[in-house]
């Protein structure tokens, strides 16, 4: 019997006012990979948002249950220590913050919530550097400044290094496809796969099916107009490949 | 407040070098007013809400007989007619038969990180003791340097005392100071510190500091001023700085500063720097204590490829005002500055930032660069800032910035998302702001002290 990780029930919510996310239901359970594709526009990324609690994403209505928790009620940095983690479209560039000593606070941060003990400096960054090397990122790379001057590529490494050692029970994918070549591509999805197994589960979020013969469904749902429209199983999003978005934004 | 200038008895009034000066000083004293440009943002609040009193002179203290306060005068450093043996707490004085009484100073003194030739000033009296400089390098208080010629009348050269009114106040109180020389290529091993201690005494105390030094050709050496107190963090008391610098040609020299004044304390300094030929200064100066406090530097570039950086960081809270005052002048060809100033401020204080770049006519293949930016981390702290470009020269190259703000919410965001908290992010994200001025700071042990004070909010 699977046992429900992420439970959304008839969300609504706004940005600048404007309503977004309009009545979505949808219901992730432990270890499936649910990818959610729509046309540009129908709040597929407020929906990431909203989750990972960004200010200025104001939820209206609706509950969201995550580990039987209410999720809405939690600040940002609860939710990633409870388990959520989001690969964002665009990574924001920190100068002055390098990428070993910001990673050593967001573990340590999720370690002290757990009651677990800080890692040590020495055992963190020979774990860091391990994992680096599996997504090509090089020690060098671990010493500048969080994704400043980083490539497109470079920066979604960096998020795919960041959700490997976080461990997250919930991986939430925006758009991780963009502005990504098909070698950077396979990286990243390796570096996500390497997670997979019974327990934690996956968000995909893109426009393009693309990333899901990297990433492969157990369930697609076509998003639009603000909720799921309609659901399958990972042949939708070939068949959405075929006949584009159009449909589903006329059928309003 | 009138009362700044106060007939207390300075020692040497009767050397016609010294009372000469002291005469200029108090001709040239005048308060600022809020007409007086210069000061127009920093108020003096501060200053007028109460009286300053000049310390008596130790050395009148000793002159009368007295061993004032239980301390003793064979503590000064000199071999005493009685002595024992050396005294245990390495402060080169000699023990007397009821043991060294000299506890009453450098005993709990915080000592620094890192390894130093330390001399050490208690409210504005320096503490006789003298740490083995290497051959070519010497210290001195500014008093013998006066009596023995040995300042050669550097003291008060290029002051300009009615342009700042302080060094004037500062010149008619002269007295208590150092002189430090740098010999011909001498290559100092450490830095020298000169640490400036706060006692609260129950009374306002108002300390006049001058201090020489002069680094000469092709010397190199690094300075840390450091300005503490102890006890009441409340203290009030007014520390008036002046340094003045003079760099040979070739000379290289670091000069770092740390006002970590009381909260209540006015700190107001001046820094005049006069460089030849390829000579280098490198001034790096945070400011966190002290209810007003200003730093300002002056620095002449005189002759060709004279260089100068002129970086600062200031932290403030509460009601402080903190002022970065620049006047950098480009008198020659081929001269460069660089100035990197950050600010973060919050609660209902206020910074202030002046910054001037003046290029002389004929100062060609000149380059001046300044950029000031301060973190506003709530609605009620403000920030003034004048940049000032004065350009006479064809053929330079001359920039400068300002910029103020809140931290990023998207670079906030980010870093909670990955589980850090809010508090905690900030910190992170101020750390990183100022990560960039920190990296200006030359000598790796300094840096790391600077850091440390940084992110300790005391």
């Amino acid at each position: 019997m699977s046992t429900a990780l992420l439970e959304i029930e008839d969300l609504h919510a706004r940005v600048a006012g404007k309503e977004i996310i309009k009545g979505l239901n949808l219901t992730i359970n432990e270890g499936e990979v649910h990818a959610v594709m729509g046309p540009n526009g129908a709040g597929k990324s407020t929906l990431s948002y909203v989750l990972s609690g960004k200010p200025g994403y104001e939820v209206t209505g609706g509950t969201i249950k995550f580990r039987g928790r209410d999720l809405l009620s939690m600040p940002p940095e609860d939710r990633a220590r409870e388990g959520l983690f989001l690969i964002m479209q665009y990574p924001v560039e920190i100068p002055g913050v390098p990428v070993t000593g910001f990673l050593k606070h967001a573990v340590n941060a999720g370690r002290k919530y757990r009651g677990e003990p800080e890692l040590d400096t020495m055992e963190f960054i020979k774990m860091l550097r391990e994992e680096g090397r599996k997504l090509g990122i090089d020690a060098e790379m671990l010493k500048r400044a969080v994704n400043v001057g980083f490539s497109g590529g470079e920066k979604k490494r960096l998020e795919t290094l960041q959700m490997t050692i976080l461990k997250p029970q919930l991986a939430i994918l925006d758009e991780a496809d963009s502005g990504l070549d098909i070698d950077a591509l396979k990286v990243v999805a390796e570096g996500v796969n390497r997670l997979r197994d019974d327990r934690r589960s996956l968000l995909v979020i893109t426009h393009y099916q693309r990333l899901l013969n990297y990433i492969v469904p157990d369930v697609v749902h076509v998003f639009a107009e603000g909720h799921i429209v309609r659901s399958g199983g990972k042949n939708l999003a070939l068949e959405l490949e075929e006949t584009g978005y159009a449909e589903f934004v006329k059928e309003k | 407040m009138a009362g700044l200038i106060q007939n207390t008895a300075l020692i040497g009034d009767d050397i016609p070098r010294l009372s000469g000066l002291r005469e200029k000083g108090r001709e040239a004293f005048r308060l600022p007013t809020a007409k007086t440009e210069a000061w127009r943002y920093t108020r003096l609040h501060a200053l007028k809400a109460d009286d300053f009193v000049v310390a008596p002179s130790k050395f009148l203290a000793e002159l009368a007989g007295g061993e004032e306060n239980g301390e003793c005068a064979c503590c000064r450093g000199q071999d005493c007619a009685d002595d024992r043996s050396e005294c245990s707490c390495g402060c080169g004085s000699r023990e007397h038969e009821n043991g060294c009484r000299c506890q009453g100073h450098h005993h709990r003194r915080e000592s620094l990180p890192f390894a130093a030739y330390e001399l050490h000033f208690d409210n504005g009296k320096f503490v006789p003791v003298y740490p083995v400089l290497p051959p070519g390098a010497e210290v001195m208080t500014l008093m013998e340097a006066v009596i023995t010629g040995e300042e050669r009348h550097l003291l008060n050269k290029y002051a300009e005392l009615a342009k700042y009114p302080f060094a004037a106040l500062n010149t008619a109180c002269l007295e208590e100071g150092l002189f430090v020389r740098i010999g011909r290529n001498v290559c100092l091993d450490r830095p020298l510190a000169i640490i400036n201690h706060a006692v609260d005494t129950g009374v306002n105390l108002m300390a006049n500091i001058r201090n020489l030094i002069v680094v000469e050709e092709g010397a190199k050496a690094e300075l840390v001023e450091y300005f503490a107190y102890e006890g009441n963090p409340k203290a009030r008391y007014f520390n008036n700085i002046v340094n003045e610098i003079y760099l040979g040609a070739k000379a290289e020299f670091n000069h770092y500063k740390f006002q970590n004044e009381s909260y209540k304390a006015v700190h107001i300094a001046l820094n005049l720097v006069r460089q030849k030929k390829g000579s280098v200064y490198g001034g790096f100066c945070l400011q966190k204590g002290a209810d007003l406090g200003r730093n300002e530097t002056r620095v002449q570039l005189t002759e060709e490829e004279a260089k100068a950086e002129v970086n600062a960081v200031y932290l403030m809270n509460g009601w402080a005002t903190l002022d970065t005052t620049t006047d950098i002048e480009h008198l020659a060809a081929e001269t460069y500055s660089s100035q990197l100033i950050k600010g973060v401020v919050g609660g209902e204080a206020k910074g202030v930032f002046q910054g001037k770049i003046h290029i002389a006519p004929g100062a060609r293949k000149t380059e001046g660069r300044q950029l000031h930016k301060a973190l506003l981390l709530i609605d009620t702290a403000e920030v003034d800032a004048k940049p000032e470009l004065e350009i006479f020269a064809d053929d330079v190259k001359c920039s400068h910035g300002a910029a103020s703000g809140d931290l990023d919410k998207e670079q906030l965001f980010y870093l909670c998302s990955r589980g850090i908290g809010e508090e905690e992010a900030r910190q992170l994200l101020i750390d990183g702001y100022l990560a960039e001025v920190l990296a200006r700071a030359d000598n790796a042990a300094v840096r790391e002290w600077l850091s440390a004070n940084i992110r300790e909010t005391k």
